[in-house]
């Protein structure tokens, strides 16, 4: 009787352990492929070594691609968590005509295919002459993440006591006053968490950067890309490795800020 | 004029009334918010609406023809298909067309977007720029024109000019449902050799239901093992299911290649152990595209239905037990309902993602298991045929939309049976 139950759970927890291995595997082989000392994206390797490391960071087609995705993934965060903030009050307060109509078209990007929005952008900077502009790119990839601020910003303003913004009022605090010193503090964390995912976003993206990237401005997963079809060399896998590093330490500090936020929002009860 | 439609009237014109409306617009709270909400939505049009917007127009596109051969067109006003070659006037209004894009430099765009209407088209088009000199006249176009050019006794060639009349064309959107107008004008299939873009549309279709079904049954166990988890095991196991969903889409797929390929570890610890003799194909196949599609989009299934799970009352299996049902009655009859919309909710998702999935299938499927992503970029990069790109993109967003209304549709149905 007792034998079926514990033999479910054993192998649940059996399935589960195998689709853990089976999601994250791809992940962890990048780690030794990345510190051969061969030539060839092979496992087992055939000994350790930092140089493809060395040339991801002297290379200048790997510096090159890496600063260039630092700017972009910069300047696209900024544009995207600016605007998406302030959208985000917007939409989580507001009651306006025609307001669902333009959250959905703000929600395009989310579920637009990315090659339609790379080709699209191909088409549409190259008629002005734009393909291969740091701008373009910086645009593209600042519309893909602003919708994805909104969404986080939103889901933390939810949770935001509004009443504090009138305590703030009967004060005597102008509303610029109570959004800088009452409301930007509260939902930071929540800016934060928005402002990360914008740049990883930009961090990660290829499809529309490798139609409107010239050679000279490629971006590291544009430069991985190119790396795949062209000479498969385990350098890749060092600049695979940077990007996961990227990836993991976004995720730790994503998590703190929704810590943080959940501090902050429970003080003022 | 009616007394109270007056009375509006004069309320729009007396003193102060526009001043009152522009400070309740500019001042009100509602104003206020819209004002917060317009500069990402302006920046969302301008950046993402009209370059994909721009880019569909191209489907139904025909300027080039149509800026370009206005003559001909206009002198192909009563001919039909069936008449044969047209009379002298056509001729001598396409050396007039010819004569003036060869000397605005637009022939080349000419022949190009004819050419893709009607294959082998370019060279001639080309061609007639030279064969058109100050020699051809609207006397005798007619006759030099068909003796140098033999290619412009073909019916479908004049079809073509006529449809330049106007600035419009169904053309791609027909091929990119494998039809095509005969010489007459009537729709048709195309033949079995062309027809490629239906096929195109079910693979990517079977792909991701597929897909989508392999996620649901490999994430539904995952999710009770970690609804179950205590505390400080649930947040690792949880961190380890997110992990994947921030790491590069990109990354993720090449580590697939890197796997599976022929000296990859799979094949080398097979034959290692004896298993097989010579190292398997396993990548550039259907086989390696659902393997990293699933692993890539996993995650979001389990997430999906980990939201529903946690909240699941672990009275009622216990309830049912108690009432005789053996666990499987238990879970399949009152579990699973409940779990359902979860399942729904990801399968969307993961459907809708892997409608759309380009990098995955691109780098690790064969030449036969492209999805209609894979066409839009082909035609674009190897042909530079935007109207046929852009004629997929829009089966792409079609098929996408369906998908959508039907999951919408559906959780409308599920809620409506809960409540």
């Amino acid at each position: 009787m007792h034998f079926w139950p514990r033999f479910r759970a054993q192998l649940a927890g059996f399935h589960t352990a195998l689709v853990l291995l089976f999601i994250l595997a791809p992940i962890a082989i990048m780690v030794p492929i990345s510190l051969t000392a061969g030539t060839m994206l092979t496992l087992p390797v055939p000994g350790w070594s930092l140089q493809w490391y060395e040339v991801v960071f002297t290379d200048p087609r790997w510096t090159g691609a890496f600063i260039n995705s630092l700017i972009i993934g910069a300047a696209s965060t900024v544009l995207a968590t600016i605007l998406g903030t302030l959208a985000a009050i917007g939409l989580t307060w507001g009651q306006f005509p025609g307001q669902r109509i333009m959250l959905a078209v703000i929600s395009v990007p989310l579920i637009l295919p990315i090659i339609i929005m790379g080709v699209a952008c191909f088409s549409f900077y190259a008629t002005m002459g734009l393909v291969g502009s740091r701008f373009a790119l910086v645009f593209a990839h600042a519309g893909l993440a602003a919708p994805v601020v909104v969404t986080t910003v939103m889901a933390n303003l939810k949770s935001f006591d509004r009443t504090l913004m009138r305590a703030g009022a009967s004060l005597g605090a102008s509303p610029l006053l109570s959004f800088r010193r009452i409301l930007v503090p509260l939902v930071l964390p929540g800016i934060c968490t928005g402002a990360l995912i914008a740049f990883l976003i930009s961090f990660d993206e290829v499809v529309i950067a490798s139609f409107i990237t010239t050679a000279d401005q490629r971006t590291l997963p544009r430069q991985i890309f190119s790396g795949v079809r062209e000479s498969i060399s385990p350098a890749i896998a060092a600049a695979a490795v940077i990007l996961i590093l990227c990836s993991a330490l976004v995720l730790a500090l994503t998590a703190e800020m929704q810590r943080r936020a959940r501090k902050l929002q429970m003080k003022p009860r | 004029m009616t007394q109270a439609g007056s009375t509006i009237v004069e309320r729009y014109r007396a003193p102060g009334f526009w001043r009152s409306v522009f400070s309740r617009l500019l001042f009100s709270a509602e104003a206020r918010h819209f004002a917060l909400v317009l500069p990402l939505l302006l920046f969302i049009l301008v950046t993402v609406v009209a370059p994909v917007g721009h880019f569909l127009y191209r489907a139904i596109d025909n300027s080039t023809v149509a800026e370009n051969m206005p003559r001909t067109a206009a002198s192909l006003g009563d001919w039909q298909p069936a008449d044969g070659v047209p009379g002298d006037a056509a001729f001598a209004a396409f050396a007039e067309d010819i004569r003036a894009a060869a000397s605005a430099e637009t022939l080349g765009q000419l022949a190009q977007s004819l050419n893709q209407q009607l294959t082998g088209t370019r060279n001639m088009i080309l061609k007639s720029g030279l064969v058109v000199d100050d020699s051809v006249t609207a006397d005798n176009a007619k006759a030099i024109l068909l003796e140098k050019l033999p290619g412009l006794a073909k019916p479908e060639l004049w079809a073509l000019f006529k449809a330049g009349g106007s600035a419009y064309t169904d053309f791609y959107l027909l091929q990119s449902f494998d039809l095509e107008r005969d010489v007459s004008g009537e729709i048709r299939m195309v033949g079995a050799d062309r027809a490629i873009f239906l096929a195109a549309i079910w693979r990517t279709i079977v792909i991701s239901i597929n897909v989508t079904v392999i996620c649901a049954l490999l994430a539904l166990p995952v999710a009770h093992v970690l609804a179950s988890a205590r505390p400080p095991y649930a947040g690792i196991l949880l961190a380890l299911v997110l992990f994947p969903l921030w790491t590069s889409l990109l990354v993720r797929t090449v580590s697939w290649i890197i796997i599976l390929q022929g000296e990859g570890p799979v094949n080398t610890s097979l034959l290692y152990l004896g298993l097989i003799d010579d190292p398997l194909h396993l990548v550039y196949t259907r086989g390696s595209l659902y393997i990293a599609m699933v692993q890539v989009l996993l995650p979001l299934m389990i997430l999906s239905i980990l939201a529903v799970v946690v909240k699941l009352p672990k009275e009622l299996v216990r309830a049912a037990t108690s009432l005789g049902a053996d666990w499987w009655q238990a879970y399949w009859r009152v579990q699973l309902p409940l779990i359902a919309p979860g399942i729904v909710t990801g399968a969307g998702i993961v459907f809708v993602f892997a409608l759309g999935y380009y990098i995955t299938p691109a780098l690790i499927g064969g030449p036969r298991d492209q999805m209609l992503s894979s066409y839009v970029a082909l035609y674009t990069n190897k042909t530079l045929n935007w109207g046929l790109a852009a004629a997929l993109a829009l089966q792409l967003l079609l098929v996408l939309v369906v998908a959508m209304l039907g999951w919408a549709a559906f959780q409308k149905l599920s809620k409506g049976k809960g409540a």
